[in-house]
């Protein structure tokens, strides 16, 4: 499987378009200081105010201005989705690649855990806990890393099982190779795109599980959550302000999304050797 | 023959996914900081608390013995379908979630009968017209919608019909109070369900119409599409009874796999319409903290997913004989 992800994201424009969203709500959530007035939690004497020079997206119903809470709210959209998706695929690396090379009675009891985890949706057992221990962000990241492992794992693992059995393995073994230099210089080099493409999805699915318990008010009541924001919002959509309350907020969310979908599609389908088309149907596809 | 079973392994999975949410159910109450009780019930039920009411429930929750005990009283109401007292409405857990369950199976099942519908139709009329522009509009649009979050989707929808264009009702099942009946309360049924079934919709669809793309347009490059069309059946019947048909299995199976992540979405969704389904009762379960009702909400949803994945499993290695030889 040899394939270039950078190339298969910069030749799909879908790809580009979610990588530019990203790409520019990484920018606003960073610079989030230097682009606001208030402070996200800021009592600023007014509700429910329109929009205005000091207010772009006005204030809510405790008079905090919405712009801000909104790029401060990006921040920990961003920082789940990051958190998460380094030690989920951290976790799913280690876990399914060690299976797949030492085998065994190892191998199947990881396999079992992993089966079983896999059959329970995460955000079941995420809302239960949460309902109890209403997590910090730091958490919460561990929380949803923990239980969104699995998937990749067995995915790494026949990915791993499958290239154990190449030609140039066999040949390195015949030289004395171990399992650690195996790994290492001729399996790990090879796992790259799909890596890729876990790390996006895992991203994505964390994303949708934070703003889903900051929707249900189960995560700490401290963190300025998108999720929360939205929540907050529909309670007032008989009054103007869902203009610039929850419409924007719902958009920053649903952009982020949409950003990471069109980036994962991309490159699932640059590793799904049947959905790449042929040269000739290459420019066709592109919609 | 290691293989002659699929079934069993499969089962087994299950049985320790199911015991690891029963040990996670009883566990979490009791591990908090202070009394079990307490945790158990939440701190706002036990204000309105007498001292009888309070040790009647210790007894009961065997709370005052050993913790296998505990287990046990735990597991033996579980059997009985005894899921706890809810503070909140004043009833057994199981009465009130009974009363929300069929909302969130109608809405439910019909997004997912129509999507499947809908989307079946589209991506046999999009693969035979591949790269053309009713394809590649097709395509772009379904996967844009299917990027995007269902209580997203909801809430745009809440928002332009509901808000500003006032044509569909923003809350509840039914007008409340209206005292309809017959068909005037069909027709009202079907304004009330309308948003929140097309919301679920719009997102569900693209994923069957893009299954549905990719095995029509694998199986259109056969020999016996070529022998239907030689024979000169009319191109319909090529499309529906010949490619179509056959093209089924993995969207069956595949939307089966779905129903898990329809029925979560589901719950957002009737948060977003307040919906008065299994949803809308967990976020007012949550919000006013009535903890046997949260745990009876999520673990009456945990058997369910088990239940339809274990089906969905079976059925897949039923259909498809190479299955049983992956594992």
């Amino acid at each position: 499987m040899h394939i270039d992800p950078f190339r298969a994201v910069a030749s799909d424009r879908l790809a580009l378009a979610g990588l530019f969203i990203l790409a520019t709500i990484v920018f606003m959530a960073v610079f989030a200081p230097v682009l606001t007035f208030f402070s996200p939690d800021c009592y600023t004497g007014q509700i429910f105010s329109h929009p205005s020079l000091m207010h772009p997206l006005g204030t809510d119903s405790l008079g905090q201005d919405i712009w801000s809470r909104l790029l401060y709210g990006a921040r920990t959209t961003l920082l789940v989705a990051a958190g998460v998706a380094v030690i989920s695929v951290i976790l799913s690396v280690l876990v399914g690649a060690s299976a797949a090379l030492i085998g065994g009675m190892y191998e199947s009891i990881w396999m079992r855990i992993v089966d079983a985890m896999y059959s329970v949706p995460p955000i079941i057992v995420m809302i239960l806990v949460a309902a109890y221990i209403r997590p910090s962000l730091l958490i919460t990241i561990l929380m949803i890393s923990l239980l969104s492992w699995p998937e990749g794992a067995r995915i790494i693992r026949s990915q791993v099982l499958s290239l154990k059995e190449r030609e140039h393995i066999y040949a390195s073994k015949t030289f004395g190779a171990g399992r650690r230099h195996i790994f290492k210089s001729h399996i790990a080099p090879e796992l790259g795109p799909l890596i890729m493409a876990m790390t996006v999805q895992d991203a994505r699915r964390a994303v949708f599980m934070e703003a889903g318990m900051g929707f249900l008010g189960v995560s700490d009541p401290m963190t300025i959550s998108l999720g929360k924001m939205i929540h907050q919002a529909l309670d007032f959509t008989y009054l103007e302000v869902w203009k610039w309350w929850l419409l924007p907020t719902g958009l920053a969310l649903s952009l982020t999304l949409v950003a990471l979908c069109f980036i994962g599609f991309s490159l699932e389908a640059a590793m799904d050797p049947r959905l790449v088309p042929g040269p000739l149907e290459r420019s066709k596809e592109q919609c | 023959m290691k293989n002659e079973l699929p079934g069993r392994g499969l089962i087994l999975n299950y049985v320790i996914a199911l015991a690891a949410i029963f040990s996670l159910n009883f566990a979490l109450p009791r591990l908090m900081p202070g009394d079990p009780l307490h945790a158990i019930y939440g701190d706002e039920a036990l204000v309105s608390m007498t001292a009888e009411m309070e040790a009647h429930l210790i007894k009961q929750f065997a709370l005052d013995r050993t913790w296998t005990d505990q287990l046990a009283t735990y597991l033996i109401g579980l059997l009985h379908g005894n899921l706890g007292y809810s503070y909140y409405y004043k009833d057994q857990v199981s009465a009130v979630i009974m009363g929300a369950l069929p909302w969130t199976l109608l809405l439910t099942l019909l997004a997912l009968a129509i999507a499947t519908v809908i989307g079946v139709i589209m991506g046999i009329e999009a693969a035979s017209r591949r790269g053309k522009l009713l394809d590649r509009g097709l395509t772009a649009s379904l996967i844009f919608l299917s990027g995007f979050p269902m209580f997203f989707m909801g809430i745009l929808l809440l928002l332009i019909f509901g808000v500003s264009l006032g044509w569909a009702p923003l809350f509840g099942a039914i007008t409340p109070y209206s005292g309809l009946e017959g068909l005037d309360y069909l027709k009202d049924l079907c304004r009330h369900l309308a948003l929140p079934v097309s919301a679920l919709v719009l997102v569900l669809v693209g994923d069957t119409f893009l299954i549905t793309r990719s095995t029509v347009i694998s199986m259109l490059a056969e020999s016996f599409i070529m022998t239907s069309r030689a024979i000169g059946c009319s191109e319909f019947k090529v499309k529906y009874a010949h490619t179509g048909r056959n093209s089924l299995l993995p969207v069956v199976t595949e939307t089966g796999m779905r129903i898990p992540h329809l029925l979560i979405q589901t719950l957002f969704i009737e948060i977003v319409f307040s919906y008065p389904g299994v949803g809308l009762l967990l976020n007012t379960a949550l919000s006013s903290r009535d903890y046997p009702l949260i745990q009876g909400i999520l673990l009456l949803l945990t058997v369910l997913v088990l239940t339809i994945n274990l089906f969905v499993d079976l059925l897949y290695s039923k259909l498809d004989p190479r299955v049983r030889y992956a594992h």
